[in-house]
Order: C-alpha cells, then sequence, then structure tokens
C-alpha cells in the first residue's frame, strides 16, 4: 500500500512537471492564434494568404544593440503576420554591452530563434548557429541577388560554412544615396547660416567656426546655453573619439587600422602623426572650455537627450547612431524649425587634401548579420521570412513606407509621396511603437524599388527627401547647391578594396592569438588614456604617457596579424 | 561532544524507534543537504575549468588540460594586479563605513526618547536598502554630474569656483562608492544593532544614572560593551565578504578615465569570462578570490578566538 501512494505521489509528480513544461513550449504555438485573430480582425477580410497557410509562427529574435520595442499589438506587425506567418518579438540590448550580452546567452545555453550579434565567432564557438547554405541554395533567387558568389564566399567561415547574413548595405537597381550613414564631423545648420555658410575644410575651421559663433551666441533663443562640442565614448561607441584620426589623414573607414595601398601594408593611426594633431585639438579646445566636461562619463542616453535639447552644435559620430532619434525628436520639439538639423562634414587634417568619410559602394561587413540559432522552432519558415524580407516588394514596403493610405500616398505618376501629418506620425515614438514594425535587422535594401520608380526607403525618395527637410536645413542645401548630403562631405569617388572594411576581421579576433589579447588590451588602453590625453594640462606629456601605456599591450602583433589578413589579398 | 556520545548509545538500543521518531527532522534536513551538495558543491567541479583551455563546444571533460597557464597570464597582467587592489581598497573601505555609520547611527537613533520620532526615522532610514543599484546609480549619476546638484550647490556657496566632474577623476572614485554603500545601507545595518542595545538590561542604565554617570558616559560604558558580541561577530562574517566589494556599482558608476580604480574581480571575470568568451581566465580569477576569501575568514577567526571569545567556528 505504502509503495503505492508512493509512486502515486511521484506519478503526479511528473504530470505536473510535464504539464508545466507543456505549457512553456505551447506558449509560442497558442498566442499567434490569438495574435493571429486580432491581425484579422483589424484587417476586414483581407487576409487570404494567412488562412491558405494555416497559422502564424511566432519567432523571437534578439539583437545586440539597443532599441525601441515595439508594442505586441503592432498593426503592421499583425499584417505581416497575417500574410507572411511570421511574427518576430525583437528584444534589444539593455544595459550590457554587446559581448557581455553574447556571453550570457552562451552560457546560459538557450537562444533566440534569430540572433544579430556583433560576437558572431563567440557563437559559432558555441555551436549556437546552424549553417545556411542548403537553404540559401533552395531559393536561388534570393541567392543571387543578395549576394554575389564572392561576397558570399566572405561569410564562410573556417569549416567552409555560411552561418549569417548581413541585411544591410545592399543596394537595388539605380542608387537613391541621399543620406550619408557614416561617419563625420557634424554641425547644426544654423551654425553655418550664421557664418554665411562658408567652406570648412579641416579641424582648425571647425573648431575656430565654433568658438566664433559660441562668442556670438552664448545661448538659444530660450535661453539654453549653448554647447559648442561634445563626444560620446561610452563602451564600442567611443569611436566618435578614437577612429577620427584615420579620416582626417583621408583613409576610409577601415576602422581598426589604415591599409597602405601603395605597398599593401597595414598601418596602426593611433600613431599616426594625424591622430596626434587631432588630438591635440581635441585639447587645445578641451583646455579652452570648448568640450563638453561631461564627455567621457555621458551615457549614451544621456548623450541622444544631450543632442535632443539642439545645444549642442557639433560633434563627430555615425548617422545611424544619433541621426533617426535626433532628429524625430527635434521633428516633435520644433528645434528643426530653428535650424538645429545637423550636416556632415568632410574634414581633414590640412585643407585640399582628399577624403574618404563616405563610402559610395555597399559596405559587405561580414562579422556580423542575421542568423538562425540551432534552438530555433522552425528554420525553414524562419529562413523563408528572411528570403521574404528582401525579395517581397509588399513586404519590404510595408516595413519602410507603412501602409498605403494610411502612412502614405501614391500620385498619378505612381510615385509614393507623404503628407506633413503622415510625416509627423512616423517620426513619433507613441505611433512608431503602436504602428510601425520595420524589422530593421532583416534584409532589407537602399536604392530604387522593383516599381523602378520609388525609393525602398522613404528618406531615399528624392522628393520625400526634400520635403521632410525643414526650411533652415533646406536652405542650407540651397546655398550651397547640394541635394543630397554626401555632397557636404565630396568624398573621391573610388571602389574600396576586397578587403574592405578591416574592422570585419579585427571585430571577430579572439584571445585565442596574441594578436587577439593585443586588440583587446588595446581597447581597454584606449578607454582610458584617449579621455585622459584629451583632459591633459600638459598635452605632450599626457601623449607620451599615452604612447607608453599603448606600446605595452604590443600593438605589433595585432598589426602582424592583420597583415596576414591582407596578404591573402595580395 | 558529551551528549553525542550518549545520544549514539541510546540510538544503538532503539535504533528504529527512534528513526521514526526524528523521521521528520531527518527528512528535512536530508532535503537540505542535497540542496547543499546540488547547488554548492557541484557547481565546484567548474574550477577544472580554470586549468584547462575550455571551450562550451568540447565541455567540461573534453576541453584540453593547459595546467596554471590561466593563472600565469592572470598574475602576468598589470590590470589584474590593480583589480585585486581596488576590490581590497574598496572592500575595506565599504566594511569600515558602513560599519561605523550603521552603529553611530543605531545609538543615535536609540537617544531619542519619543517613539513617534524614533520610528519613522528608522523606517525611513532603511528604506533605500530596498532600492536597487540601477536606481541609485542613476541618481548618483545625475546629481554628480557637472550641472546636476551637487555641483550647483557647491558652486552657489563658493566652495569651488568651476564645476567638477566627479567621474572623471580616480579620486573620488572610491569615495564615491563608500558613499553610496553608507547610503543606502546604514538603516539597514542599524537594525541589528538596534535590536543588540535594546536587549541591554535596562537596569545598567537606572543603575549608572544613579551613579551619575551622564549620556555620553553611560553610552562608553553600557551600551558600547553591550554591543560588542554582536559587532565582532557580524565584522567577522563580514571580514570575509571583503573581497565581494560590489558588482553593481563599480560597473554601473565606472567608465574609461576611472577604469584603473573602479574595476573589481567582479568586472574582470565578467569582461574575460563572458565578454572575452575566456571563461576558463574568467573562472581562475574567481577561483583566486574564494581561495583569499576563506584565507582571510580563516585569519579573522583566529585572530577573535585568541583575544576573545567571540568566533565563528
Amino acid at each position: 500500500m505504502k509503495l503505492k501512494k508512493v509512486t502515486a505521489l511521484l506519478l503526479s509528480f511528473a504530470m505536473m512537471a510535464s504539464v508545466l513544461a507543456g505549457c512553456g513550449s505551447q506558449a509560442g504555438t497558442s498566442a499567434p492564434a490569438s495574435d493571429g485573430g486580432a491581425a484579422t480582425a483589424t484587417d476586414g477580410g483581407s487576409s487570404d494568404t494567412a488562412s491558405a497557410s494555416g497559422e502564424v509562427t511566432d519567432f523571437t529574435m534578439f539583437i545586440t544593440m539597443p532599441g525601441s520595442e515595439i508594442n505586441d499589438d503592432n498593426e503592421i506587425a499583425s499584417l505581416i503576420a497575417d500574410k507572411w506567418g511570421v511574427k518576430v518579438k525583437e528584444t534589444w540590448l539593455t544595459g550590457q554591452t554587446a559581448s557581455e550580452a553574447t556571453g550570457t546567452l552562451i552560457a546560459g545555453g538557450e537562444y533566440p530563434d534569430f540572433i544579430d550579434s556583433d560576437e558572431m565567432n563567440l557563437l559559432i564557438d558555441a555551436e549556437a548557429l546552424i549553417p545556411l547554405d542548403d537553404y540559401i541554395d533552395q531559393y536561388p533567387e534570393f541567392r543571387d541577388t543578395w549576394f554575389t558568389p564572392e561576397e558570399w564566399d566572405k561569410f564562410r567561415q573556417p569549416d567552409g560554412h555560411i552561418y549569417w547574413i548581413n541585411p544591410f548595405g545592399n543596394t537595388m537597381g539605380e542608387t537613391k544615396q541621399t543620406t550619408h550613414n557614416d561617419e563625420a564631423f557634424w554641425i547644426q545648420v544654423r551654425v553655418l547660416e550664421w557664418a554665411g555658410y562658408p567652406k570648412i575644410e579641416t579641424m582648425d575651421d571647425y573648431f575656430k567656426l565654433l568658438e566664433d559663433y559660441m562668442a556670438a551666441n552664448p545661448t538659444m533663443d530660450d535661453g539654453t546655453e549653448n554647447m559648442a562640442y561634445t563626444i560620446l565614448c561610452e563602451d564600442w561607441r567611443y569611436f566618435c573619439l578614437e577612429n577620427a584620426g584615420q579620416f582626417l589623414a583621408g583613409y576610409p573607414n577601415d576602422g581598426s587600422v589604415i591599409v597602405n595601398k601603395s605597398n599593401m601594408t597595414i598601418e596602426d593611426y593611433n600613431t599616426s602623426e594625424d591622430t596626434k594633431l587631432y588630438l591635440k585639438k581635441l585639447n587645445e579646445e578641451y583646455q579652452k572650455g570648448f568640450v563638453d566636461p561631461e564627455s567621457f562619463t555621458q551615457t549614451y542616453d544621456e548623450y541622444i537627450a544631450k543632442l535632443s535639447t539642439g545645444r549642442v552644435l557639433g560633434m563627430v559620430d555615425q548617422w545611424w547612431d544619433f541621426a533617426y532619434t535626433v532628429n524625430d525628436s527635434f521633428k516633435q520639439s520644433g528645434l528643426d524649425l530653428k535650424g538645429c538639423n545637423y550636416v556632415p562634414l568632410g574634414l581633414t587634417t590640412k585643407p585640399g587634401m582628399e577624403n574618404r568619410w563616405h563610402t559610395y559602394d555597399d559596405t559587405v561587413n561580414q562579422a556580423s548579420g542575421i542568423a538562425i540559432t540551432t534552438d530555433c522552432k522552425d528554420p525553414d519558415k524562419a529562413f523563408k521570412f528572411l528570403v521574404d524580407c528582401a525579395m517581397d516588394q509588399e513586404l519590404h514596403d510595408l516595413r519602410f513606407w507603412g501602409v498605403q493610405g494610411v502612412d502614405y500616398d501614391v500620385d498619378a505618376d505612381g510615385l509614393y509621396y507623404r503628407t506633413d501629418e503622415q510625416r509627423q506620425n512616423w517620426a513619433d515614438t507613441t505611433y512608431q511603437a503602436a504602428h510601425r514594425c520595420q524589422y530593421s535587422y532583416f534584409p532589407q535594401w537602399h536604392g530604387t524599388s522593383r516599381d523602378g520608380k520609388n525609393a525602398n526607403k522613404p528618406e531615399e525618395q528624392p522628393s520625400e527627401f526634400m520635403n521632410d527637410m525643414s526650411a533652415p536645413l533646406k536652405a542650407c542645401f540651397d546655398a550651397y547647391g547640394y541635394t543630397t548630403y554626401p555632397q557636404f562631405i565630396g568624398s573621391v569617388v573610388e571602389t574600396n578594396g576586397p578587403w574592405f572594411p578591416m574592422y570585419s576581421y579585427s571585430n571577430n579576433f579572439t584571445t585565442e592569438t596574441p594578436g587577439g589579447v593585443a586588440w583587446a588590451k588595446m581597447g581597454e588602453t584606449k578607454h582610458e588614456w584617449l579621455p585622459k590625453v584629451v583632459m591633459a594640462p600638459d598635452f605632450e606629456k599626457g601623449w607620451s604617457d599615452y604612447m607608453d601605456a599603448y606600446s605595452a599591450c604590443k600593438p605589433e602583433d595585432f598589426i602582424g596579424e592583420m597583415q596576414d589578413i591582407l596578404d591573402t589579398f595580395k | 561532544m558529551a551528549r553525542n556520545k550518549n545520544e549514539e548509545k541510546k540510538e544503538r538500543k532503539i535504533t528504529v524507534k527512534e528513526l521514526k521518531r526524528q523521521s521528520f527532522l531527518l527528512i528535512v534536513s536530508f532535503v537540505v543537504v542535497v540542496y547543499g551538495i546540488i547547488f554548492y558543491y557541484l557547481p565546484l567541479t567548474g574550477w577544472i575549468m580554470a586549468f584547462e583551455n575550455y571551450k562550451p563546444k568540447k565541455g567540461l571533460l573534453g576541453s584540453t588540460f593547459v595546467g596554471l597557464d590561466k593563472f600565469k597570464f592572470l598574475f602576468g597582467d598589470d590590470v589584474f594586479i590593480k583589480v585585486i587592489r581596488n576590490t581590497f581598497a574598496m572592500g575595506v573601505i565599504n566594511l569600515v563605513t558602513t560599519t561605523v555609520m550603521a552603529v553611530l547611527f543605531a545609538i543615535l537613533l536609540n537617544e531619542i526618547r519619543r517613539s513617534w520620532i524614533k520610528k519613522p526615522i528608522q523606517t525611513i532610514s532603511y528604506l533605500p536598502h530596498f532600492l536597487s543599484w540601477i536606481v541609485v546609480t542613476s541618481i548618483l549619476h545625475v546629481s554628480l554630474s557637472p550641472t546636476g546638484i551637487v555641483n550647483d550647490l557647491l558652486l552657489r556657496f563658493g566652495i569651488i569656483n568651476q564645476a567638477i566632474n566627479f567621474f572623471a577623476f580616480p579620486k573620488y572614485f572610491w569615495p564615491i562608492v563608500a558613499f553610496a554603500n553608507c547610503w543606502k545601507e546604514t538603516g539597514w545595518n542599524a537594525i541589528i544593532y538596534l535590536s543588540a542595545i535594546t536587549a541591554i538590561d535596562p537596569a545598567l542604565y537606572e543603575a549608572a544614572s544613579i551613579d551619575g554617570a551622564d549620556r555620553l558616559q553611560k553610552i562608553r560604558y553600557i551600551t558600547f560593551p553591550g554591543i560588542k558580541p554582536t559587532f565582532l561577530i557580524l565584522l567577522l562574517m563580514n571580514v570575509g565578504n571583503v573581497l565581494n566589494a560590489g558588482f553593481e556599482v563599480q560597473y554601473l558608476l565606472g567608465n574609461g578615465l576611472v577604469q584603473s580604480v573602479s574595476q573589481t574581480i567582479d568586472i574582470y571575470v565578467l569582461k574575460w569570462g563572458i565578454s572575452q568568451n575566456d571563461y576558463s581566465l574568467g573562472t581562475a580569477a574567481g577561483l583566486f578570490k574564494s581561495a583569499v576569501s576563506i584565507a582571510i575568514i580563516l585569519i579573522a577567526n583566529s585572530i577573535a578566538k585568541k583575544y576573545s571569545d567571540q568566533r565563528l567556528f
């Protein structure tokens, strides 16, 4: 009897456990039913494909970048779920660094269905990703349009497999590039307007202008104090301080090193004369009080909040790192009408030098991209959706233009346009969370849409681009006679070498090799010393102390390994 | 000991009966022992990682054994030496300041005679304990920024003539951390001292009053000796925790400029173990920390044994 009781107890425990486990795994499949239902309800009767293909699969995705989560009942997400049968719950980086977040996932051993990480090699090491080669071959059209065979080969890992696909930087048809989606010295148009739209070529010109403006306009109209220059220095975003030296010397964004094409050698920009001049200038401006004293201690959020007040006249940054958030908030607060928008400048150390701040080609960064993990519920469907994102124009338009008649209208020539109200909505964060769903780390196109008329991205639509501009910004474009942002930079038009960008290799260095250890230590040293050099009362002493600390990291190990990689392209 | 022997004898006589009688206790203690083994002792097998080049895909047993290589790297790394220094320094500063503040606060609070003042103060004082560090550090970050309230006040009172960016200078970092710890934990830590004080026989105070002792003398000759045992035991327990100088505060308040004084062993473990994927190095650093902590607690215990009758074991 006793034994029976015990077994009964054990059995009931086991059943409870299995019920609980069942709940866990069913959560994924039971939720979509209700989502699908909600979508159908909002959508009226147009949901033909969804009912045909059956249920909606809920996928999860983690992206090692900070971002805004959209609402669970987001309208466009529901429309997409309805038609393509897939809904992706995106979660973003909060608080941690990208590598910490990835490391934590690996240590935990449980992965989302999709992942986009800056530390792909760690995930490969942990065998967390599924090889995509076979899937890619199942969709020959996608394979042939998305990358060339050479480009696909760059994604091949040492074991011969492809594990991720970079979703960015692909141009379809005629290029419609209007933005400078790269790094630059940015300056507010009100400063240029005040100075009568002068030509700014060097760092000296740039800071002279900022100083003059500050002297004449210490405050904004509402009494807020202007701030000449700020530097973002948090974690990996310290590129805003760190790598301007390579650009000022006229080199393109190889990121971690300079490639000297004439003799195919790797050079270190950290120790170069141009970098020293750059830091010296920053040091000088810091001592004069024109550099934000909070520069080196502010977080990214604090930095964005600061830019959004419109009081910062200039900084170095990548367009994608600030422009989307900051421009939207200018639009909301009306600061765009006061000339707070930023335009880029292609500065060099000396006047008359060539510059390569702007990258004209598509930059294929093979170090990262979207991947499907071994925990994925339905890899076939997941990969199909990935392909759909790239290959289905309707889906693409829904993601980046929105719903026709709601977010944009079509004129008689078939060109998409937005009314002021639609533009205002599109920039509103509440509306974005409730309505807009870009799946921004899934494959996407620049350039011209498949209809041959419209741009794939609204900001690249010439009419939209001009109409979206505030009056002061437009005046600035007109004054210089420019129609796109890259014209402000005026970079040399040329094709980069097949090794470009070199940072895509160094990003994947691990501490397994001496070069990787050196790379990690260099990063740490620079995080500490670059701010110190800028703040140093005696620049020369600060610089030489920095150089001592820097050479202790054995940068030559790192440079040597980068040279080995470059040599494979000889 | 004598009691144990008696029990053993008894048990031998009536084993089954005795077992039955204690069955509930036996089951409960068995559960606790199993819990301890699973959650405290089994994970220790992970220490093997420190001696091999651990790769998640090869597993604990499949990874290559590298002996003391990781420790060599660790102690050859100037950063790690600094990290040890930081951890010790912040641990000791925190221990001293939080303990002193807690004792002082408890005594002061005890001197308040009116309970309608005393109770609210006590409640308010331990509320910060329940705030998470992310909230506390955000408050600190805002109030200590060049445009924050602290600089504003200092400027207005003319104590400084230019705003100080407190987080840009290594010299301010340890005091800020100590201050944050005090602010958050003083009220909470004082609770235990307060209860120790209430346990002191009121007759002692009365007697002292009759003998003409004033307040300070009563504190010195009655309250202090009264809470000494509690104080020593807590000190002993906390000494073992010195190397747990904190992770969140330093992690959240630190930045590139102060990293040479802000990084603790825990941050180092996270940085190399998780971010650089070198689990072995992270484990080695953690192992070192545990070994030192055990050594410290043993030493502190033997000192306590020698000079007073208070000790942990």
